[in-house]
């Protein structure tokens, strides 16, 4: 009796933990897809207004940040993809400030 | 415990804050190599694109050469904020901000500062 | 007296107004007077030869690559192109006329009827497409063949980009200006921060050439570009707005798009006076 009190707790105990703690690669997938397209609506909006950079996704760049976070998500390195994309992320933005600060660019003599 | 291991603790703690002291205010030889790397590396720091250098050749002649740091920085931590993000001091900088751009990572520039303060 | 007070003020509002605003004239007399302060003694004309105007060391290894030209044998190349006639029996004749020295100046324009700036290399394409022919690249070979010997048989005639009175076309050249002026790119940098604030200055070996006579010289002999698996060694100027932009860190835009464009209108006119002398030889 005792036996199946201790196994019958510790089977409740068991499904429980997995009902409440998410299975990881979904958190990071999500976590990714969230990232992703914060980014792309980044890029988007650098571009918009001729302020991208040329790292970010330019086909000839050595560095393409954008679609290699998207190669790495593809081969489920979420770590690696989460990184790129913070990169690609902060260019994009970076590049948005500077295209609006340059608003008014013009010669100083 | 006893008055003589309570004064021992902390001579031993002034030591050991004399010492962090000293290693953080001088850049060792290590870090001083590794920042001239930076510096002279055509991918990264570039600076021999625009300032002469001792030990580098074919400097441009775009910026004023890195000489007598010390004298023209006596902060160290103004050279770093300098380098960072040159158009705070300049709006119109030809010199791209190494940081605020992230041209160059957090510890480069910490490197890069570390030679350039040598010269 | 409250009405004659009322016009006074927005008379002399009106008059700030159009004092803040350069006209494209003002822009090029500025633009002239700020690089002959610059480099005392080049004449005016003398600046369409670039970095070799400004130092004399270059000057003479300038001066012996053109004894025996390296383009001339794209020049060459750029006659057979427009002499060889289409399938259909046409030639570029046919849409640019008979006199090949008459075509070049005429670039680039400003096109009322589609409201853009038309360059030499668009007209080129677009003859090709009227007569069913495949269009050439934008950036080398023929296309820069075709440039090369157009602009060497209009070698001696004075840059005349022409701004008509329209807003549109202004709206065009301003943007081009803006786009020159205008720091980009990780590196932070604008195509005046090199060409003009530090013109004549090096950046390591090289020296920097002033936006002054920039475009005469286009299509340009690049002994860069002539590196195995980049083509011949000659680009047209969009290949190079594009080169730049990239060592910037900077995406290159289109050539032949809307911003290389405006910025070839702006860049061209601010050479205005200047006699082309095309193709160019340059590191």
């Amino acid at each position: 009796m005792k036996k199946l009190i201790t196994a019958l707790g510790l089977a409740l105990l068991i499904a429980g933990c997995n009902a409440t703690t998410p299975q990881k690669p979904t958190s990071m997938k999500a976590q990714y897809e969230a990232a992703l397209a914060e980014t792309q609506a980044a890029v988007k909006k650098a571009a918009s207004v001729g302020g991208e950079w040329r790292d970010i996704r330019w086909k000839k760049s050595k560095k393409k940040y954008l679609p290699s976070a998207v190669k790495a998500a593809e081969a489920g390195d979420y770590a690696k993809a989460l990184k790129l994309l913070d990169i690609a992320k902060f260019q994009a933005e970076a590049g948005y400030k500077q295209a609006m600060a340059q608003k008014n660019a013009g010669p100083r003599f | 415990m006893t008055k003589f291991t309570q004064r021992l603790g902390g001579t031993t703690t002034v030591l050991a804050l004399c010492a962090g002291l000293v290693f953080s205010a001088q850049a060792s030889a290590d870090d001083i190599a590794a920042g001239k790397k930076i510096a002279f590396d055509r991918k990264k720091g570039n600076c021999l694109a625009c300032h002469q250098i001792e030990g580098g050749s074919l400097a441009g002649t775009i910026a004023p050469p890195l000489v007598g740091m010390k004298a023209r920085f006596p902060d160290k931590a103004k050279l770093r904020a300098q380098i960072w993000d040159s158009t705070v001091a300049n709006p119109n900088s030809i010199m791209p901000p190494m940081g605020r751009h992230k041209v160059l990572t957090e510890k480069e520039i910490d490197l890069v500062t570390d030679f350039i303060y040598s010269l | 007296m409250k009405k004659t007070l009322t016009l006074l003020l927005s008379a002399g509002l009106v008059a700030t107004a159009t004092q803040a605003f350069s006209s494209p004239k003002e822009d090029l007399q500025h633009f002239r007077a700020y690089f002959e302060q610059r480099f005392p003694g080049v004449q005016l004309n003398d600046f369409s030869n670039g970095p070799y105007a400004l130092d004399a060391s270059k000057r003479l290894q300038w001066e012996s690559m053109e004894e025996f030209p390296p383009y001339e044998e794209y020049v060459d190349k750029g006659r057979e192109i427009w002499e060889t006639p289409f399938k259909n029996g046409k030639s570029f004749a046919s849409c640019f006329g008979k006199d090949p020295s008459k075509v070049r100046v005429k670039y680039p324009h400003w096109d009322s009827k589609t409201q853009q700036v038309v360059t030499l290399e668009g007209d080129i394409n677009k003859c090709l497409k009227a007569n069913g022919e495949k269009p050439f690249g934008w950036k080398k070979g023929k296309i820069a063949h075709l440039g090369a010997y157009l602009g060497y048989e209009a070698r001696g005639q004075k840059t005349n980009v022409v701004i008509p009175n329209d807003p549109k076309a202004l709206e065009a050249y301003e943007e081009g200006k803006h786009f020159f002026y205008a720091k980009r790119g990780q590196l932070n940098m604008a195509c005046a921060d090199c060409h003009v604030y530090y013109s004549g200055q090096r950046i390591r070996g090289n020296t920097l050439s002033a936006a002054l006579g920039h475009t005469t010289h286009f299509p340009v002999f690049r002994a860069k570009w002539a590196k195995k698996g980049k083509g011949d060694g000659l680009g047209t100027l969009h290949r190079r707005y594009g080169g730049c932009n990239k060592q910037v860190r900077a995406r290159p835009f289109k050539a032949q798009g809307k911003e290389y464009r405006n910025l070839e209108f702006f860049h061209t006119y601010m050479s205005n006076g200047l006699e082309i002398n095309a193709p160019g030889y340059r590191e």
